[in-house]
């Protein structure tokens, strides 16, 4: 099977990361922080040694400030839902998943304000002037993507972060798509908060999520047992603890940990421009199909990621993408659980295919899905 | 060792504070407050050689919480 949904959680794990797994739940598996005995305070360590590392990664404040989280989802419904009061004002992109879609459209019913700002594709500063025009006195946070996971197309996170910084609004970016790919800065980007899905551009495995919180989230939506302070009937103020209640997910935790070396090791910059010229490959051989439809702009470095989608006109996204499986290709179709991107492309009916490689994906694996496409019925 | 338990409530803290002690020459360890020292259930705490003042002085200009 040739797999190039990447973008939904990279099919292929380094043996690194495998490794790592597999080593935690045979010499590591203890509670971390949840008993003074030798073993949970190991396990505590190791913990502290991957928060170390995510937060150097990121250029986070401290390693105290990152957060584990079972998925990028949670990390974002964290924040979002963890920082408004009742009549604060939230801006989200046109773009954005449901992720926060969904979380900000339950906090308008409890009172809040939500506003979208247009995306403007190809064009960074129209799109900071979509939210510029939206800024209210009491606009408390503004949320962006960092990449889209439907077009790729990479947003203005600096832009945006400084004129957060200068208005005092938290700035909160979803970097579910781009982190492992391209540098993410916190500090240079003003970035308060980041959530992160490693299991996908960092080659962790599935069940892990990251949120970096720089600043603090007055309102937890998980409590309960943190491994300190347990005499209390509320979380300690300390973080990552106050974020962190229950289990922690140990063997997910190390495969971050192993996922960051092997970026380290290869180089960031060398696999992402590897992918790069697969999408280039493709949307070049793309165009050259008269009846497909391309949603995402010409792929160009660090304007985009390694995502790209299509359609071939007067077919459903679905039926192409089971034309593909069956000849042996994973694509994904339907809305990736991106209305709001689909409301702005204008493909809420038919959906798009989405192709997304990895570095371990190859020229014939690209050169496969061409020539499926150029020969579908 | 002879020295002084400084709380921290979480391991984390625990473990930020135990480091940046060490890197400071002084001998230092995470013990566990077995009792409820303060009111407030279990926790974590750094046990070290340094004296009271020059490790809640290091703790305070490396970002380590403590009780």
């Amino acid at each position: 099977m040739i797999y190039l949904d990447n973008a939904a959680t990279t099919g292929k794990k380094p043996p690194e990361v495998i490794s790592a797994v597999n080593r935690t739940l045979n010499e590591l598996s203890y509670n971390p922080g949840r008993g003074g005995h030798s073993p949970s305070v190991k396990a505590a360590e190791a913990v502290y040694s991957v928060r170390k590392k995510v937060a150097s990664f990121f250029a986070a404040k401290g390693a105290e400030r990152v957060i584990f989280t079972p998925s990028c989802t949670y990390s974002l419904n964290f924040v979002v839902k963890g920082i408004m009061h009742r009549g604060d004002h939230i801006i989200i992109s046109s773009m954005e998943h449901n992720a926060v879609y969904r979380p900000v459209e339950t906090l308008r019913k409890m009172g809040a304000e939500v506003d979208i700002a247009e995306v403007i594709f190809g064009d960074s500063e129209a799109t900071v002037r979509s939210f510029k025009r939206l800024i209210k006195k009491n606009t408390r946070a503004i949320v962006l993507m960092h990449g889209s996971n439907v077009t790729g197309e990479i947003f203005p996170i600096e832009a945006l972060g400084e004129v957060c910084n200068e208005k005092g609004i938290l700035f909160v970016v979803d970097g579910a798509q781009s982190a492992g790919l391209i540098p993410i800065d916190m500090k240079k980007m003003h970035i308060d908060y980041l959530a992160v899905a490693p299991h996908k551009g960092m080659y962790a495995p599935m069940g892990t999520g990251i949120l970096i919180a720089n600043k603090d989230i007055p309102f937890p939506i998980i409590e309960g047992g943190t491994g300190s302070q347990s005499a209390l009937p509320y979380l300690p103020e300390e973080y990552p603890e106050r974020m962190e209640s229950g289990t922690l997910n140990l063997p997910g935790i190390m495969g971050i940990s192993a996922g960051i070396d092997f970026i380290s090791k290869k180089g960031m910059d060398r696999m992402y421009r590897a992918e790069m010229g697969l999408v280039d490959r493709l949307y070049s051989g793309l165009k050259k199909i008269p009846n497909v439809q391309i949603y995402s702009e010409q792929p160009h470095l660090y304007k985009s990621l390694p995502v790209l989608s299509f359609n071939v006109k007067g077919k459903d996204s679905s039926r192409v993408a089971e034309y593909l499986n069956n000849k042996g290709i994973a694509v994904r179709a339907g809305l990736h659980c991106a209305a709001l991107a689909h409301k702005r492309l204008g493909t809420v009916t038919s959906g798009t295919v989405r192709v997304s490689p990895s570095v371990f994906n190859t020229v014939a694996d690209i050169d496969a899905l061409l020539s499926a496409v150029k020969f579908m019925k | 060792m002879k020295g002084v338990f400084i709380p921290t409530g979480t391991v984390t803290y625990a473990i930020k504070g135990r480091n940046v002690l060490r890197e400071n020459g002084y001998n230092a360890e995470i013990r566990r407050i077995t009792g409820d020292l303060q009111g407030v259930g279990c926790g974590y705490g750094v046990f070290t050689n340094a004296d009271l003042e020059t490790a809640k002085r290091i703790f305070r200009l490396n970002g380590v919480k403590y009780k």
